[in-house]
């Protein structure tokens, strides 16, 4: 699951994020460099300043989505530790459908601030 | 998705499927590095290695978790799913090698027999004719329904009207089967002839196979002297010799050139007399021998026609009505207002298999029923080991399969069975369908066209596909809603005799009875009517009475004909029945010229002719009709029929004395029915030209038409006063036929050796062969449910033994209480009896409310016949009770401390 996390970590409860926002977050990590599933959640996390954090649980079954859609592709490489290890990037058709949702996104999102703005009568 | 994101994937979809091992491996390595970074990061914050790998495991949720849900993620999942089940259920079914042995072996005869009838039921009922355009093609009739005659000769008038002024059909062709004698080879041979007019083969759109066939050139007022041979008559009687065009064949002391061979697949579509005709002539029927074409001489037997494109059959038939009307008033002298003479068409391949049709469906039915059954002991057989496997599903639950995982698991084991089942059926169809085609009877038209092709082949996936959901589906249910928590409560011993389980196979032991029910019950009535059949008094004593027919030729050329006249028949009678005597052995001879039960023609109607009696009023007498039987003197004699009034023939009845003849009492009933018969006259035929013939005597009914057919009227006459070719001589003797068929042959050849001898057998052997169609049905129903029966008790027995097995702890401990033999014995029969009693009724009721459809079949036996709904509940009850009595016994005789210890 993605969880929001806000800055008290003891005080708060996780709050769900829909799947489809998950796959546009991930997306366009892998836009910024190829790297494995371990690096993605943990960059994730850096960028969002810990709000974003993907249960390990959730982050491998949604990669192997995107691989599946065909919107990243994997490869196996020898990582800095002399281990085998799977590196995942983004391909043309993943940086269209990013393109997609993050379109979809902005305007859900300018949505919902518009409404939450409204004085009160 | 767009294309070419569907391109895109189809590579990475197929890598998935193919390369899924590699896939998995590949899978495990990549959550393994995740881990180990994890841990890693969780020691560089301080936390000991060992914590730090299992807060790294904790936090991916379980790794196998994990791998499912990803191998989800890849959609392609349900393929290799699939083929990861098969795998799993072809290793149980080798662990329970024998259950699965036995469960494909009954499956497989069960749906080989059914597929092998289906064959035969797709080739007769449901593939169109092997003709172009074969819709087109139809059967025409004269009916005269207001004297409730059907197809009734017709003459050549009446078939040219169907030709130019009907303006319905394309073609016509007059079809007329006789036989002839072929003559001038080794041995004179018998064979079935066709004579049509000269339309006949384009009409059907058939090719030669060598020559050619008839054509306009070939029309001649009488017959043509050209002839077309089949394929087996080629093979047989020339040796398949390519040069046969042109040769000579004589029939009937007749010589024909022949001019070509049919392909071996052609198969005349009408009834044929000993199952194919081997020679076909064209005739204008308009010259000799036929009879002066007039409208008022009918002796044309049957028709065939193809309808004009565009015109629909109801419309052609509409037209052919409003003709008929036309017709009778235009030429009100040749048809009597009362017959309401009118023509009929129907579909010829209706014409040729419809009276089959039910016979070959409550096969169909019987065999599916066969295999419902098989189905359901084998669904309650995998009921129990379902059971039994609670345990690994509630584990494997909690690894992480889901439920219609499961589910799917389930069914692909009895897929797999269902469909290895399939194929041995298929198999055994193959292997034996030469063996099933040899014991249809031969009167069942298109059994050349029976073969195994893919609609066969798709019906047999059908019935494998439907009984594997049949018998897979529940037990697949029934585990899937297994609650994991009392699963594994259950202990090491394994789960009891679930409430639920308990019920489902309740209800599958209850549908196999009461199918086996149904099945028996259709057995009985069948079997019964056969029974009733053979005992039926055929009027006569058919024991020590052999039979062997005879056919003098008929030449087209009178002058060639030694027996044209009576006197030259009479003789040759005479000579025939002097030889047939001076044979040792024979007490008794006798000539007829309609064996019973062997009518060579197909519609009574055509052998039935019209009558005039004297002193009855002329319109009344338009409908008097009865069948002419031709005998010698001591025929009554031979096949001792009774004398009821009157005298016999005797050698003075002969030409150029007083015409005489005897009466049968349904003649007496119908058509003297308050008056004396003896000494009235009566002529034949409506000519007043006609001699007057005198009633001498009368005698008890015989069954001449068949032993299921009653109620037509016989007039005998005595065969010197009358022209008749075919005949049979009839024997009255001890020997048996065998024996004496080489000197039959040899007496009848020394008077002609022309003359070709056939069918020389006991009168026995002809009554029986006259009811094979029946014996086959009965036979093969009553195999079917003393099948079923087995199976139920078996089922029964099996279900029986499963119950005492899995409460032996719960009987161990009654016994020790206190329990006598015989409260454990209810206990166990108990169950057995009352499953029993509701299979059972459900059974007859199910019986009942269909045993009208099977009337058709019967004789004489009510569809509700009481014997038969009344013994079969009484077997199969006894059945079921010692079925589940056995067991139940040995669980009664166990010492107590044995159960106990068992725990």
């Amino acid at each position: 699951m993605l969880t929001s996390v806000t800055e008290d970590m003891e005080m708060s409860k996780p709050s769900d994020l829909v799947q489809g926002t998950l796959d546009m977050l991930l997306l366009k990590i892998l836009a910024l460099e190829p790297m494995n599933g371990f690096a993605v959640s943990q960059r994730l996390k850096q960028v969002s300043g810990d709000v974003l954090q993907v249960s390990d649980g959730s982050l491998y079954p949604a990669l192997h989505k995107l691989e599946q859609e065909g919107w990243i592709t994997a490869e196996w490489k020898t990582s800095e530790h002399g281990r085998r290890a799977k590196y995942y990037s983004l391909t043309r058709l993943g940086g269209r459908q990013l393109e997609k949702e993050a379109d979809n996104w902005g305007r859900l999102s300018g949505a919902i601030s518009r409404v939450i703005k409204l004085k009160e009568a | 998705m767009r294309p070419e994101h569907w391109m895109f994937t189809i590579p990475l979809r197929l890598r998935s499927l193919f390369r899924w091992a590699q896939a998995d491996q590949e899978l495990d390595d990549e959550l393994r590095d995740h881990l180990e970074r994890k841990a890693e990061e969780y020691f560089a914050k301080g936390i000991a290695a060992e914590d730090a790998r299992r807060r790294a495991r904790l936090d991916l949720d379980g790794i196998e978790q994990t791998k499912e849900k990803c191998r989800d993620a890849r959609r392609v999942n349900w393929i290799q799913d699939f083929v990861q089940d098969l795998r799993v259920g072809l290793r149980m079914l080798r662990k329970s090698a024998g259950f699965s042995a036995v469960a494909i072996a009954t499956l497989g005869l069960g749906i080989g027999a059914t597929t092998a009838i289906f064959s035969i039921v797709n080739a007769v009922l449901l593939s169109p004719l092997p003709f172009p355009k074969p819709d087109r093609l139809v059967r025409i009739a004269f009916n005269e329904p207001g004297l409730g005659l059907r197809d009734v000769p017709f003459s050549v008038p009446e078939l040219d009207d169907l030709r130019n002024r009907a303006g319905v059909f394309k073609d016509v062709s007059t079809i007329a089967s006789n036989s002839v004698n072929l003559t001038g080879a080794d041995h004179p041979e018998r064979l079935e002839f066709l004579v049509t007019h000269s339309n006949y083969f384009s009409m059907l759109g058939t090719t030669p196979q060598i020559g050619r066939l008839f054509g306009p050139q070939d029309f001649a007022l009488g017959f043509a002297p050209v002839v077309v041979i089949s394929d087996g008559l080629w093979r047989r009687a020339y040796g398949a010799d390519r040069n046969v065009i042109g040769r000579t064949v004589r029939l009937d002391n007749d010589p024909y050139t022949i001019i070509g061979v049919l392909t071996p697949g052609f198969r005349h579509p009408g009834p044929t007399v000993s199952g194919n005709v081997e020679v076909f002539n064209t005739a204008g029927f308009s010259g000799y021998p036929a009879p002066p074409p007039v409208r008022g001489t009918r002796f044309m037997p049957a028709a065939i026609g193809r309808l004009k494109p565009g015109i629909t059959l109801e419309q052609a038939q509409a037209r052919l009505t409003a003709m008929a009307i036309q017709i009778r008033h235009d030429y009100a002298t040749n048809y009597p207002a009362r017959a309401q003479w009118t023509i009929e068409i129907q579909p010829l391949q209706e014409a040729l298999v419809g009276n089959v049709r039910p016979m070959l469906l409550v096969l169909l039915g019987a065999a599916i029923l066969i295999v419902f059954i098989v189905s359901l002991n084998i669904a309650n057989l995998l009921l129990a080991r379902a059971s039994g496997r609670q345990q690994e599903m509630a584990v494997r639950s909690a690894l992480g399969a889901s439920g219609g995982r499961m589910i799917r698991q389930m069914l692909a084991e009895s897929t797999l069975l269902s469909a290895i089942g399939g194929v041995a059926g298929v198999l055994t169809t193959v292997g034996t369908l030469g063996l099933i085609l040899r014991l249809v009877p031969s009167n069942i038209p298109r059994l050349n066209e029976v073969r195994i092709d893919w609609v066969v082949l798709a019906f047999a996936l059908a019935i494998s596909v439907l009984t594997g959901l049949a018998f897979g589906l529940a037990p697949a249910l029934q585990s899937a809603k297994t609650a994991l928590s009392s699963a594994i409560r259950e202990g090491a011993r394994g789960p009891g005799y679930g409430a639920k389980t308990g019920r489902l196979r309740d209800a599958l032991i209850v549908s196999e009875l009461a199918f086996a029910v149904v099945l028996m019950v259709g057995a009985g009535l069948l079997l019964r009517t056969l029974r009733d059949l053979l005992q039926e008094n055929p009027g006569f004593n058919p024991t020590q009475v052999v039979a062997a027919n005879l056919s003098l030729p008929e030449p087209n050329d009178p002058k060639t004909d030694s027996y044209l006249s009576i006197a030259q028949q009479t003789s040759f009678n005479r000579e025939l029945l002097r030889r047939m005597r001076a044979i040792p052995g024979i007490e008794l001879t006798a000539i007829t010229s309609d064996l019973p039960t062997t009518d060579l023609r197909f519609d009574y109607a055509q052998a039935i002719g019209a009558l005039a009696i004297e002193d009855c009023p002329v319109e009344s007498s338009l409908d008097l009709r009865a069948e002419r039987i031709r005998i010698s003197p001591d025929y009554f004699k031979v096949i001792q029929a009774p004398l009821l009034r009157g005298r016999l023939f005797t050698e003075g009845d002969e030409d150029g004395k007083q015409p005489v003849a005897i009466i049968d009492e349904t003649t007496a009933r119908k058509y003297w029915p308050t008056r004396d018969p003896l000494g009235r006259r009566l002529q034949f035929g409506q000519d007043p030209t006609e001699p007057r013939v005198m009633v001498v005597g009368i005698v008890k009914d015989i069954k001449n038409d068949g032993l299921d057919i009653a109620g037509i009227p016989h007039i005998y006459v005595p065969i010197y006063q009358s022209l008749h070719k075919n005949i049979s001589v009839v024997l009255r003797t001890s020997l048996p036929a065998k024996i004496l068929e080489p000197q039959i042959r040899h007496e009848i050849q020394s008077i002609d050796p022309g003359l070709p001898v056939f069918n020389i057998s006991s009168m026995n052997d002809v009554l029986d062969r006259s009811l094979a169609s029946r014996r086959f049905s009965a036979d093969l129903v009553g195999g079917f449910a003393g099948v079923a029966l087995l199976l139920a008790s078996i089922g029964i027995y099996g279900l029986s033994a499963y119950m005492v097995g899995q409460r032996s702890r719960e009987i161990g401990i009654r016994m020790a209480l206190g329990a006598r033999r015989w409260d454990v014995l209810k206990l166990i029969l108990g169950k057995g009896v009352v499953l029993a009693s509701v299979g059972i009724v459900a059974g007859v009721v199910v019986s009942a409310a269909t045993a009208s459809m099977m009337a058709s079949l019967l004789y004489g036996v009510h569809p509700h016949d009481l014997l038969v709904f009344l013994a079969v509940p009484l077997l199969l009850f006894a059945v079921a009770v010692l079925a589940s009595y056995l067991p139940a016994r040995r669980a009664a005789n166990v010492d107590p401390i044995f159960a106990l210890r068992e725990v």
